[in-house]
């Protein structure tokens, strides 16, 4: 009986052929689409996950801006850790990470670079269950100068020699360490907020590179990822609360949160993470874009089938004839549209696999086809069909309700419930393509918008050097020899200038130091406020062309350069000044100094665009961070960057030769700050754009099928003299209604989408009414272009042809 | 006696007024009749052909079915007792167009949940009877328009129905296809097969034992 279904199924799918392709075609790319954003949906939504995981918290800082408390930095001071573990008894364990931007790893001869690693309690394994494939967990982390590598990390290292006990000489800041392998993770996967390559043990820390008051228990320096683990019975929105309401330290202003470690990637966005992390709004309106292409799909499929199933109506007769019950052919009928749906998956599944490098190389995510995957998979593809299931049963039951002898005669005819049904279904599919239209227009005019906004820094052509020291030195000699290397690049004919800075616009928060505390010149103690330093020298503003809304660069004043600063126009206001000339030479004091102010600079976005301006202060310091380049636009123009770089390297090495080289484009390292959101941008034009298509694909479908439904009717009315564009007014008539119906239910629905998208914007383009226009247009053409296609021929058909048949 | 029908009617709804298909029908049928409905068209024969086949429901009347009164009875059971009992040939033959001859035979039986070793035994005699076993894996978009009513026949009877309902089964055929099947039908009477044809055509008419005219739903 079975065999019998699939066998008629097949068959008849074979005989229809454009049916059949509209509708895997369309099933097929909508199925595609599902599986490819739920496939990285499902990868965003499993970082941090590891036995335990649920019981694991990072420790995070809120301070106090005006009445309320806001997330200030995702690092903490190194004694928060241990307190809590102390104190609370429900706390089981904590570790601290401090993160390292890079370190060089010498061994023998060569020297690697690795940015992924950090210093860690030898607690760590009691939180992060990671498994070690050598050492054992307990041990591995407690004495100093030893080192953890990960498999793949310790192969590039090593080689094949087997690595425990092998020591590598670790270069950072200047100071070295030689250090000893302890243990080997497993490769730890990529799906963590904290990646890591290796962990040194935090004794190290002490006997490398930590000042003296960093080397005992404070409050002071936030440099610290904490993370607890919690007792599996622990209550843990009373433990939050415990958390917040703690003040071991005793300052008001600030204080301490917890959040879970599975939350992190995509619901943590606090200065000083790890890294950029996810976004659960992003996540969120990709997965409603999946279900909007499956939807429409499958509304398609419904619409297709169920008008379909008229023209069968008559096999339909025959089988209740022939004694078919009316479960039978409910079965037959979802057995066909199993058929149709799985040859749909399976060319989705082979197309996902397919395309799965490039959509890698285009998320940035390494989603590979492994078992994890397929297990991911699964679950998918299971709804998909559970979906499938529940797709069929509507056509099923309608085909499977005709009178025979009806059937027989072909006078079944759409119910007018039916045809409201899939009136309400074209409607649907209208209403989708435009919100997604609109989505698209507007998430591409927030991206151009960003990308349309002064910066208020030149970041072109300036090239950031760097690396690290493999010898130590004294800080002396290293400028001095910085001094030399200066002189040499400005003598090229291609560097324009150079300038020595700790941090530049698009660095993020790295290299940035953030206090509380500071004294404003009218003499008013203000311990709530955040402010972000950094520092650079004489030519860094005119090198980024930051223009000055008063007073200097660095002054000489009588205690010397190193006490003056530059300010931004936020930092004057936030200090209580409202014109910038007033500022000139006013005094503040923070950490302990007495600065006083030489300028005032525009305000320029040093967090990117997607952030508000933060107040900044700038101090006067020969920083051996970053080497900034700023190339001559027409001689590197002819030289090419390349070639200007490779210079620059021979220089380097000559007077640096023990020390690596590094280099990052300025205006890229900016622009990678909203690369997720692009990638956002052309995901939602991909998808819209796949979306259309499923929802053209069924509305050509469906009109070839209304024309040969109606032709006798066109045959009729053309007789008596309509003319062919009134035949294509009387066909096309209702699609326009139909438009107009989903575009005035689309409007305030993308509205809201869309305005609750732009709330992660610190800048915010508008959402203006063309949007809404051009998308109903649109919509519009495209709808009128795929109907008249066909309506166009019916129309202008002999009548003739048609009528002689009856 | 295989079946009666007193007194039955059937009407539509037309702008407030019974619009009669058929009315006041009675007449009834013995297991080995040869009967020929006969009328023009719109006098109701295919509606009155339908309500014995259990396919249409009629207003008012008794219908009784092999001492079942089938007005009564519940969708499932009629359809039991179609199944086993009724088979019906079409104008159009109606053959399933995505199926082989031999599949289309096979149909019926696999409804009625017959094993299929049984299935296989059957279809194999009914191709055998008809002189169509070289046909068995056309489709019936192969075949002429005979050769698909001798299928359409050969499906009715492969489930050994007591009646068969033949609604014009010549009507697309010319006359020497036509006189073949006539042959058939007349062939199967012999054998016990109650026949039920509705008829255009004088001719066929001739080869039934009784007339029923119609005449805007009512018996002449």
């Amino acid at each position: 009986m079975y065999t019998l279904y699939l066998k008629i199924a097949v068959r008849y799918l074979l005989k229809n052929k454009l049916y059949s392709f509209i509708n895997i075609l369309g099933l097929a790319i909508g199925v595609a689409s599902f599986i490819l954003i739920m496939t990285y949906v499902n990868y965003e939504r499993s970082y941090d996950r590891f036995a335990g995981s649920e019981n694991v918290y990072r420790i995070f800082m809120e301070s106090k801006e005006g009445d309320t408390y806001e997330e200030s930095d995702a690092q903490t001071p190194n004694r928060i850790g241990p307190t809590l573990k102390r104190e609370f008894p429900e706390v089981v364990e904590q570790v601290r990470l401090y993160r390292f931007d890079k370190i060089a790893f010498k061994y023998q001869d060569h020297v690697i670079e690795e940015t992924k690693g950090s210093m860690a309690d030898a607690s760590y394994f009691e939180v992060f269950k990671y498994p070690l494939s050598k050492g054992n967990t307990k041990e591995v982390l407690k004495e100093p100068n030893t080192i953890v590598l990960t498999e793949s990390f310790a192969q590039k290292i090593f080689g094949s020699e087997d690595p425990i006990k092998k020591t590598l000489i670790a270069f950072h800041k200047g100071e070295k360490v030689t250090l000893t392998v302890t243990g080997i993770l497993k490769d730890i996967p990529e799906n963590t907020h904290m990646k890591t390559k290796f962990l040194i043990s935090f004794s190290t820390y002490n006997t490398w590179f930590a000042s003296d008051e960093e080397k005992k228990l404070n409050w002071s320096h936030c440099n610290f990822f904490s993370y607890l683990k919690s007792d599996n019975q622990a209550n843990k929105a009373l433990l939050k609360n415990k958390v917040v309401a703690s003040d071991f330290e005793e300052d008001e202003d600030e204080r301490y949160s917890i959040e879970p470690i599975e939350a992190i990637h995509l619901h943590s966005n606090k200065p000083y993470e790890a890294e950029t992390n996810g976004s659960i709004s992003r996540i969120k309106f990709l997965t409603a874009i999946a279900f909007i292409i499956l939807l429409l799909s499958w509304l398609n499929y419904i619409n297709l089938s169920t008008t379909k199933s008229l023209e069968r109506a008559k096999e339909v007769g025959v089988r209740k004839v022939a004694g078919a019950q009316r479960v039978q052919l409910i079965l037959q009928s979802l057995t066909e549209s199993i058929v149709l749906n799985s040859t749909a998956i399976i060319i989705a599944v082979i197309f996902t696999i397919a395309i799965l490098p490039m959509y890698n190389a285009f998320t940035g995510k390494e989603l590979e086809l492994n078992q994890s995957l397929i297990m991911q998979l699964l679950p998918i593809i299971g709804y998909v069909f559970i979906g499938v299931l529940l797709v069929g049963l509507y056509p099923a039951f309608m085909i499977s309700s005709y009178s025979p002898s009806k059937a027989l005669k072909g006078k079944v005819r759409a119910s007018a419930n039916g045809l409201n049904i899939r009136k309400g279904l074209i409607i649907m599919q209208f209403l989708a393509t435009i919100v997604l239209l609109i989505g698209t227009i507007v998430v591409t005019k927030q991206i151009k918008y960003m990308q349309e906004q002064p910066i208020g820094a030149a970041l072109n052509r300036v090239v950031s050097f760097h690396g690290e020291f493999l010898s130590e030195m004294p800080d002396s000699l290293i400028r001095s020899k910085y001094k030399t290397l200066e002189k040499e690049l400005v003598q090229f004919p291609f560097v324009e200038a150079t300038s020595r800075v700790q941090a530049y616009p698009g660095s993020g928060f790295d290299n940035l130091n953030s206090f509380i505390g500071i004294q404003y010149p009218n003499g008013t103690l203000d311990n709530k406020k955040n402010f972000y330093n950094y520092s650079v020298d004489h030519t860094y503003l005119s090198a980024l062309e930051i223009p000055f809304l008063a007073g200097t660069n660095f002054t000489k004043n009588p205690k010397g350069e190193g006490n003056t600063i530059i300010i931004n126009e936020s930092c004057m206001r936030a200090i209580g000044i409202q014109e910038p000339e007033e500022a000139i030479d006013k005094t503040v004091n923070f950490l302990g100094i007495d600065w006083v102010i030489s300028g005032v600079i525009e305000d320029y976005h040093h967090f990117g665009l997607k952030k508000k301006i933060l107040p900044i202060i700038i101090t006067y310091r020969n920083s051996s961070n970053n080497l900034l380049v700023k190339f001559d636009k027409a001689v590197v123009s002819n030289l090419g960057y390349n070639d200007a770089i490779a210079r620059v390297e021979d220089k380097w090495n000559q007077i640096f030769p023990n020390r690596t080289f590094d280099y990052t484009f300025l205006d890229q390292k900016f622009d990678a700050q909203y690369k997720e959101d692009k990638q956002f941008n052309a995901a939602f034009r991909v998808f819209t754009l796949l979306a259309i298509c499923i929802a053209s694909l069924g509305l050509f479908g469906l009109t070839s099928y209304t024309c040969i439904q109606r032709k006798k009717e066109i045959g009729i009315r053309k007789v008596n003299g309509a003319s062919i564009v009134k035949i294509l007014k009387l066909l096309n008539i209702d699609f326009i209604k139909w438009v107009g119906i989903a575009f005035i239910i689309a409007i305030p629905i993308a509205w809201y989408a869309m305005d609750l998208w732009l709330q992660n914007f610190a800048l915010q383009t508008t959402i203006s009414w063309w949007i809404f226009v051009l998308a109903g247009i649109i919509t519009l053409v495209i709808t009128l272009l795929t109907v008249s296609w066909q309506s166009f021929a019916a129309a202008s058909g002999n009548p003739i042809d048609v009528l002689k048949d009856e | 006696m295989l079946l009666q029908l007193k007194n039955i009617s059937k009407w539509v709804q037309s702008g407030g007024q019974r619009v009669f298909l058929l009315k006041d029908i009675n007449f009834w049928v013995n297991e080995g009749d040869f009967i020929s409905i006969m009328g023009p068209s719109g006098s109701g024969k295919s509606t009155l052909l339908n309500i014995i086949g259990m396919l249409d429901d009629f207003d008012q009347g008794e219908y009784t079915f092999l001492d079942e009164k089938v007005h009564n009875l519940k969708e499932k059971h009629r359809a039991n007792l179609f199944k086993q009992h009724i088979g019906f040939v079409f104008q159009a033959y109606h053959l399933v167009d995505e199926l082989t001859v031999k599949e289309n035979l096979e149909m019926p039986l696999l409804y009625k949940k017959v094993s299929s070793s049984e299935r296989k035994s059957l279809v194999a005699d009914m191709l055998d009877r008809f002189n169509i076993v070289g046909k068995k894996d056309l489709f019936p978009s192969q075949l002429s328009g005979g050769q698909q009513q001798l299928v359409g026949i050969a499906r009715a009877l492969i489930a050994s129905p007591k009646l068969i309902l033949a609604d014009e089964p010549t009507g697309n055929l010319n006359s020497k296809q036509g006189e073949e099947i006539m042959e058939v039908f007349t062939q199967l009477n012999k054998e016990g097969v109650t026949i039920l044809q509705v008829t255009h055509s004088e001719k066929n008419m001739t080869y039934g034992s009784r007339v029923i005219n119609l005449l805007d739903g009512k018996m002449q």
